[in-house]
């Protein structure tokens, strides 16, 4: 493995030239711990690394009415302390907190994680049940894609190599909404999930569900969701017997895969807890945000 | 004031903090050119033959070594390993398995190296290969060793009274299978050598547990007379057993002789993971008890996974056998150990050495037996306890035995009589205890020098290695008090096997009574020679010369000098004590391993540790939420680092106890990484972590290890408190959610709970 030459662009459009020029042999670094982690192991071996620190704008984290809008290369650490974030988006900030270890967050980027698209990590699934959508640029333009329908495979995204994300947006919704990320752990409290459900409960007057989003992470190469279950919760009250029948319909839904932290077997019946104990968190008075 | 039994700190807390004390990480030399190993992808394969040029042909690559080179040098005997040398630098005809170096790439930057290692084309034939050490031990399987036929790394026995009677007339027998994994030692600085021939001999930087078994091994593989190589080490960043004995030194001393320069390897932390690792085990024991508790016979067979090289299991499968008993009484034993040759990674004491699978494996079944008769775990072990003026399987009668007061501590710390806190619904909690014994190694050799030089200082020369464990201040303070001075008057550096005197290791929790013994002679040594110094000088009888407080003094005549004054006044350059510790007797002096008869230890190491979980009963996780871990600790130096002790014991045991393992598949270790293999973390810790040292009431109490006493009890006290919470009891660690989730299937099916 010989050292890459590390390019530093001032601005995307540079960026994306920099790597359209070269499609087999560059590579995007923003905080570097899946990339490096990767070349240490031999599993990448870029000749050229385009480096995003040195463009303005990237960073930050901002409000524009009901959208919260994140660069795409503020840290894990920063999204998790924003008290912009804590207020609006609670599940968001819970599920970046608990990536890795304070050496992983205060580097990782927001963007960086979504574009690694690794199975087991936390905060896509809580995005993705925000509604939250990307925005992308590339040499053909910019293009708007939801978190939901960015991963497609193991490590694989709809991104085109010489497109970048610059930004996240996360709708911010008003009162009625509950939002939660439940992330379980097997080994070490470091370790990636073995399962991540995030859920997100948009409730009318009443009590009952206007909408539910479940999502579930680390149980299979792209996000787990079950729309029929999730159709099927609209009107009906908060109660155990929901959560009882949406965990069920996502542990029937689900084509595990397994990995050390846990069997197929195994992340069957987690997802079935686990879903069941994030929706569950919506029927208590008050929502309390904390790892399982 | 003295300074033992005081907290002194240690003297570079703050450099360690910020991290900038030295490490052999840091220590670089002119001219030096880098190496990466090139290893073998097969678990056991023939070396056809090695394709070098395209790896020669990247800028900046010096050579390429391979196994065949060092088989055609007639003045290098590439094989080491001490009691057999099996393992050669690089392999020599074959591979025993995935990950073992077959060439070394030698290149002016390590990044050369690197990338031309890939390049080394090997030419492999695949053989059948073996991962469990249970089939190794079966006729016919693959063979690692054609010398060892039968796969096998150590065997040793023990018989004791008339086990087969005694089981066939117990009341009731219990058998069990109990399983250990693998696991990774993780020390924080990897493994990381510099070899350079160009003054002549061979001067060696290395961060080794053990500089002068590194010096021995090059000496004999180079035929190079004693004291021919140097070798040096400094902080060394956590060993944990993984930098006992040899690693890579060989494999450096040979690619730096072969280029003619300083050569430098640092292992990156696959490597780490592919260098050693913990010996996995299977116990199989059997315990015969009458109806009212007491044990009346044991039988034990523990197979170690040696895997591809010895290093030391021949002799740690008979340390084995001498702990396999456990800490009770009982009067009919047989013991069978055996470490057995795998194609897997080379397995090396992890702290706890040998212990920790036992321990696993009797205190789980005591609790089993308890249960069974209706008796109180703690009341179980106290009929049963091993006590002083009884004998030992091995026929030595026991002494300065103190398990009766550690079941006490354990007791009160875990509140064991009370209830334990209600549990949330859907979780259960419940409290387990476990001790252990061990024994340090013996025979053992440690020197010590102490010189004390004109400016009225004393240095302290010792070839025990700073780990992180503190013996660098512990070494101090004994010191200080055996010579009546403060031990800011000691100078101590690092070990250079050039300068300070032979010690066999810093492992097996022996440095401070080996070392501290070796010390506490070197010192009243040095005093023996101030007195005569100072009775030439003043022209008295030696006897009635007073050495105290760094004066020399002469009660009759009124003659007073500081030690630097009689230097001065007598010229003399340094005044020179010398202090050896070397028992002469222990396990590899016995006469028979199939027979193993007289004292195998200088002292028992006696440890337990107590722990309350809490199991979630829809995933299986379990979590401790309160842990105690206890020892023995004799006359004790510092009781803050006993107690931290302690605690690194308990947080370093719940890896190994809840997570930690090595998975292989198809022969190939799969999660050589720190992403894959997790180690607890600063979060993993216990809300509630509580430890104690036992200390001996008198001064004359002897000096006792405290490294790895609590850790065999931690598996066990967990496994314990699950099987109290629970009902269930898991034979194999990790305790893994998964695992407790089917187990608690099986013992009684979670309730489908949908709300």
């Amino acid at each position: 493995m010989t050292a890459p030459v590390v390019r530093e662009p001032g601005s995307t459009r540079e960026a994306c030239a920099l790597l359209a020029a070269d499609p087999w042999g560059t590579k995007v670094v923003s905080g570097g711990t899946a990339l490096v982690l990767m070349m240490r192991q031999g599993l990448v071996a870029p000749q050229s690394l385009v480096a995003l620190w040195r463009i303005p704008g990237l960073a930050g984290i901002t409000r524009a009415g009901d959208v919260l809008r994140i660069g795409a290369t503020t840290t894990l650490a920063e999204v998790a302390a924003s008290p912009l974030v804590r207020s609006v988006a609670p599940s968001l900030a819970h599920a970046c907190s608990v990536v890795g270890n304070p050496r992983i967050r205060n580097v990782a980027t927001l963007g960086g994680n979504l574009a690694e698209a690794d199975y087991a990590s936390d905060p896509p699934a809580a995005l993705a049940s925000l509604g939250a959508r990307c925005h992308a640029t590339g040499p053909d333009g910019t293009r708007e894609i939801p978190v939901r329908d960015l991963v497609t495979g193991f490590y694989e995204t709809v991104l085109d190599h010489a497109e970048l994300i610059t930004h996240v947006d996360v709708p911010i919704a008003g009162p009625g909404r509950r939002a939660t990320y439940l992330k379980y752990r097997t080994r070490s409290s470091e370790d990636r999930p073995c399962v991540g459900v995030a859920a997100r409960l948009d409730a009318d007057e009443r009590g009952r569900v206007r909408e539910l989003d479940v999502v579930v992470a680390a149980v299979a190469p792209t996000l787990h969701r079950v729309p029929a279950a999730l159709d099927a919760a609209a009107g009906r009250a908060v109660d155990d017997a929901l959560a009882g029948e949406v965990a069920r319909s996502y542990a029937e839904a689900v084509e595990p895969l397994e990995d050390a932290r846990g069997s197929a077997w195994y992340r069957r019946r987690m997802v079935e807890v686990l879903v069941r104990r994030a929706v569950q968190r919506f029927t208590a008075p008050e929502e309390v945000v904390r790892s399982a | 004031m003295p300074e033992v039994g005081s907290d002194r700190r240690m003297h570079d807390a703050e450099e360690r903090v910020v991290g900038t004390v030295p490490f052999v990480l840091d220590v670089r030399v002119d001219g030096m050119a880098h190496a990466k190993a090139v290893r073998s992808p097969f678990p056991h394969a023939r070396i056809r033959s090695v394709r070098t040029d395209d790896a020669l042909a990247v800028p900046g690559v010096l050579l390429v070594l391979t196994g065949a080179d060092l088989d055609a040098d007639p003045e290098v005997n590439p094989y080491y390993g001490s009691p057999r040398p099996d393992q050669p630098a690089l392999a020599i005809g074959k591979a025993r398995y995935a990950g073992e170096p077959v060439a070394v790439v030698v290149a002016e930057t390590a990044a050369a190296a690197a990338a031309a290692a890939p390049l080394v084309e090997v030419d492999y034939e695949e053989l059948p290969h073996v991962v469990d050490a249970n089939e190794a031990a079966r006729p016919g399987a693959p063979v690692v060793h054609d010398a060892w036929p039968d796969n096998g790394c150590g065997s040793w026995r023990v018989r004791h009274g008339d086990p087969d009677a005694a089981l066939a007339s117990a009341d009731r027998v219990y058998t069990g299978v109990y399983h250990s994994p693998s696991a990774s030692h993780v020390p924080m600085e990897p493994m990381v050598c510099i070899a350079d021939w160009t003054g002549g001999g061979l001067e060696v930087w290395s961060a080794t547990q053990a500089p002068h078994a590194v010096r021995e091994a090059l000496e004999k593989m180079f035929a190079v007379p004693p004291g021919g190589v140097r070798v040096r080490t400094l902080n060394v960043g956590g060993g944990y057993g993984a930098k006992t004995q040899v690693k890579i030194e060989p494999l450096v001393a040979c690619a730096a002789r072969a280029a003619g320069r300083p050569v430098r390897m640092e292992l990156a932390r696959d490597e780490v993971f592919l260098t050693a690792a913990k010996h996995a085990a299977t116990v199989e024991l059997t315990t015969g008890v009458r109806d009212d508790g007491t044990i009346v016979a044991r039988r034990v067979k523990v197979n170690y996974n040696a895997g591809a090289y010895a290093l030391s299991s021949p002799i740690a499968s008979g340390q084995g056998l001498t702990r396999a008993n456990g800490p009770y009484t009982i009067p009919n034993v047989a013991i069978e150990s055996v470490a057995t040759y795998t194609n897997t990674v080379p397995s090396c004491p992890f702290r706890g050495a040998m212990t920790s699978q036992l321990a696993f494996a009797y205190e789980s079944q005591l609790d089993d037996i308890a249960a069974d008769l209706g008796m109180d775990p703690l009341e179980l072990r106290r009929k049963n306890l091993l006590r002083d003026g009884e004998v030992y399987p091995t026929g030595e009668v026991m002494h300065d035995l103190h398990y009766d007061e550690l079941l006490d501590d354990l007791e009160r710390a875990i509140d064991w009589g009370g209830p334990p806190e209600p549990a949330p619904p859907g979780k259960a909690r419940g409290k387990g205890i476990a001790i252990m014994l061990k024994n340090t190694l013996t025979p053992t050799r440690s020197e010590a020098r102490l010189r004390l030089v004109p400016d009225g200082r004393v240095h302290l020369d010792s070839s025990t290695v700073e780990l992180g464990q503190g013996s660098h201040p512990t070494l101090l303070q004994l010191t200080a008090d055996h010579l009546g001075i403060s031990a800011d008057r000691l100078v101590r550096g690092f070990p250079d096997t050039a300068h300070t005197p032979y010690d066999t290791t810093t492992s097996s929790s022996r440095s401070t009574h080996a070392m501290g013994t070796a010390l506490e002679r070197a010192a009243a040594d040095l005093k023996r020679r101030l007195r005569a110094l100072a009775a030439d000088h003043w022209g008295v009888p030696a006897e009635e010369v007073e050495v105290a407080d760094g004066h020399v003094a002469h009660p009759g005549t009124g003659e007073r000098l500081p030690w630097e004054g009689l230097l001065a006044a007598t010229g003399t350059g340094e005044v020179v004590g010398e202090g050896v510790f070397a028992p002469d007797f222990g396990l590899t002096l016995l006469e028979d391993p199939h027979d193993v008869r007289g004292r195998v230890t200088v002292h028992w190491h006696q440890g337990g540790a107590a722990a309350e979980v809490e199991v979630d009963l829809e995933t299986g996780r379990v979590e401790v939420l309160r842990m105690h871990a206890n020892c023995y600790a004799g006359r004790v130096v510092s009781p803050l680092r006993v107690r931290q002790q302690n605690q690194g014991c308990a947080v370093f045991g719940l890896g190994p106890t809840l997570f930690e393992e090595l998975h292989y598949q198809d022969g190939t270790l799969t999660n050589p990484n720190l992403s894959d293999y997790m180690i607890p973390s600063i979060l993993d810790v216990p809300a509630v972590i509580t430890s104690s040292a036992l200390e001996a009431g008198d001064e004359s109490a002897e000096l006792h290890g405290v490294g790895e006493m609590a850790l065999p009890a931690v598996a066990p006290a967990v496994a314990n408190a699950l099987f109290a919470a629970t009902g269930t009891r898991i034979d194999r660690l990790p305790l893994t959610p998964e695992r407790v989730l089917r187990a608690l299937g099986e013992h009684d099916p979670v309730k489908e709970e949908t709300g």
